[in-house]
Formats: structure tokens, C-alpha cells, sequence
């Protein structure tokens, strides 16, 4: 029993010092950095490895990249001026928000144009529906229900 | 003519669907514009492979067209192309390679240099050497500002040391004819 404890205790420390040596590998002095640092790294692309942020993944280039953000953090860059670093190397493709332009403006204005039809014929069928009640049938209905 | 229209109308937003996933089934992921065409080499200064006294700057692109290889022996596709090369470097290609090491760390270990140019020494010596010179990205910066995601990579750079060309994966003879060619014959004759 007291074996198999050690064995638990190990695991779970050999574990915590494993993740303090990935941090420690980039260090920083002020918390607000570190903090735009993990947020940056989960918003860069993993180029090679295409559904990965650069955080998630161990590829050579995705370390290259984190290691590049680093640098350019220390030197005091701000998030804008790293995201703009990254851009003109390797395109818009490397930040997951897509820039707003004539290509990528169809991806907010379909979804707008999908809506606007589905309302144009929901409310052309109801028209319709309604028009089909004339006064003759009206009459008819109405007559019939007296007659009961 | 309504009730046709209203038959026909979702079976053409269909076929527009299945049109635009079809060729979705053969486009590259991996293939973006480079951002960094029409651009000039961006500056570095880096030492030769084999003689790391010796150091190049983005100065010596200038006056050739030259073809930027972007390789490494850990590579496998890499070896695939270089008995390709060679054979273009022999109709009088200019090709320079950029040499990157994967087992080099810059935050922890270096692989010695002897032994990283003992390695790219066997690799040449069985497969042909193209390469006029190696340029050896250290810590691969380089590589990271010219956009490289991995290896084979491949630049055209004009006479004046602009980038016409960036070409993700291994050259061979249906690419160069394709891709390369065009714009490579257009720039010798100039």
C-alpha cells in the first residue's frame, strides 16, 4: 500500500515539474506579458499542421513561431505589431480572425442573404395561404355552419 | 412554370454545391499565396555550411537568377528531388541551398557543426550535389522570415534579389515545367 502511494505521489510530482519546465522554457518578468504570450500562441496558426494554434502544437515550426512571439514580446511589441510580424510572413492565413475583405466579406453577408430569403418566403406563403379564403368560400363556410 | 421553378431551384443550388465540394476534393490545403512575392530577399547575414567563417548577406542574389532550395538531410522528400536538381543545376541552373537542422535547439542543445556537415557530406556524396554553396540557417530565422513551414521549399529570386516565386514541396519535372519555367525563361532573357 504504502509503495503503491509513492507510486501515485511520483506520478502526480513528476508530472507538475514536466509542466513547470515547459513554462519556464520562456520566461517572463511581468505577469500582463506572459498573459498576451499563452493568448497570442492560441490565435497563431499552426502553418504545417493546419487545425493546431501554434500553442497546441509540436511541430518545428510551430516552436520556431512560439519562440519568435517571444522575442518580439520581450522586445515590447504589442499584440498588434506580433500579429503583423506573423502576417507579412506567412499571410493572412496564420490568424484564425480573418481579415474583413472583398473575398471573406461573403462569409458574414450569405448567412445575411440565406436569412432574408427564408423571411421573404415565409411571409410570401402566408400571403398566399391568406389570399386563398375568398368571399365566395367565406360565404359557403358560413352557410355551413349556420346550417348545423 | 412556378411549380417548375420551385423543383428546379433547389436542385441547382445542389449542383452548385456539389460543383464547389468536388473541386474542394483536389485543391491544396497547404497552397496560399506567399506574401512575400515581388519582395527583396529580406536582410541576414549567415555563415557558408562547410566553411562557417565565411558569411552571406541578401547582397549575394544580386546580378542572378538564382534558385533558393530550402532543405535539410533529416528530409526525406528532399532526397527525392536532389537527383532532380542536379540534373538542373548541370543544364546551368544557379542553385543555392539553405540548409536548416531539425536536432539543432537554439533554447537547448547544438548538434555540433562538424557532425551536421559530415551528414549533409554523405548525403551529397550519394545523391549529387547541386547546390553552388549552402547557406546555413543556424537558428532559422531566416527561414522564418521568408515563410518557410517546412522542407523542400523552393524561391526563384530575380537579377535585382526579388522573390518571383515561392514553391511549397518537392520540385519535379512536371513542376518546373509548369510553374518554374515560364517565369524562369522570361527572366534569363532579360
Amino acid at each position: 500500500m504504502k509503495g503503491f502511494s509513492f507510486l501515485i505521489f511520483s506520478f502526480l510530482f513528476g508530472q507538475s515539474l514536466s509542466v513547470f519546465a515547459t513554462e519556464d522554457k520562456f520566461y517572463f518578468e511581468a505577469p500582463e506579458q506572459q498573459a498576451l504570450f499563452f493568448e497570442l500562441t492560441k490565435e497563431l496558426r499552426c502553418p504545417k499542421c493546419q487545425n493546431q494554434n501554434i500553442a497546441d502544437s509540436d511541430a518545428m515550426i510551430a516552436i520556431d513561431l512560439k519562440r519568435k512571439v517571444y522575442q518580439l514580446l520581450q522586445q515590447g511589441q504589442t499584440k498588434e505589431e506580433v500579429i503583423d510580424f506573423m502576417k507579412l510572413r506567412y499571410g493572412d492565413f496564420v490568424y484564425y480572425q480573418p481579415p474583413v475583405n472583398s473575398m471573406t466579406i461573403w462569409l458574414w453577408l450569405l448567412p445575411l442573404f440565406f436569412i432574408c430569403i427564408a423571411i421573404a418566403g415565409i411571409v410570401l406563403g402566408r400571403k398566399r395561404q391568406v389570399s386563398h379564403l375568398d368571399d365566395e368560400k367565406l360565404k359557403k363556410a358560413k352557410a355551413l355552419l349556420e346550417s348545423d | 412554370m412556378k411549380k417548375f421553378m420551385i423543383f428546379l431551384l433547389p436542385l441547382l443550388v445542389f449542383l452548385g454545391l456539389l460543383a464547389f465540394l468536388y473541386q474542394g476534393l483536389f485543391s491544396d490545403p497547404r497552397e496560399h499565396e506567399s506574401t512575400l512575392l515581388e519582395q527583396s530577399m529580406p536582410k541576414f547575414v549567415l555563415p557558408d555550411l562547410m566553411e562557417t567563417q565565411k558569411t552571406y548577406s541578401q547582397e549575394i542574389f544580386e546580378g542572378k537568377v538564382t534558385l533558393l532550395n530550402v532543405w535539410g538531410v533529416w528530409c526525406v522528400t528532399c532526397a527525392v528531388e536532389l537527383p532532380y536538381l542536379q540534373q538542373l543545376k548541370e543544364d546551368g541552373k544557379h542553385i543555392v541551398g539553405l540548409y536548416y537542422d531539425q536536432d539543432i535547439d537554439p533554447d537547448f542543445g547544438i548538434k555540433t557543426v562538424a557532425r551536421v556537415q559530415q551528414e549533409v557530406k554523405e548525403k551529397l556524396a550519394q545523391l549529387g550535389n547541386p547546390y553552388a554553396f549552402n547557406i546555413f540557417d543556424v537558428k532559422r530565422d531566416l527561414s522564418l522570415d521568408l515563410g518557410v513551414t517546412g522542407a523542400p521549399e523552393t524561391f526563384l529570386i530575380d537579377q535585382t534579389g526579388k522573390i518571383r516565386l515561392h514553391h511549397i514541396g518537392d520540385i519535379n519535372p512536371r513542376v518546373w515545367n509548369t510553374k518554374f519555367a515560364p517565369i524562369y525563361n522570361k527572366l534569363v532573357a532579360n
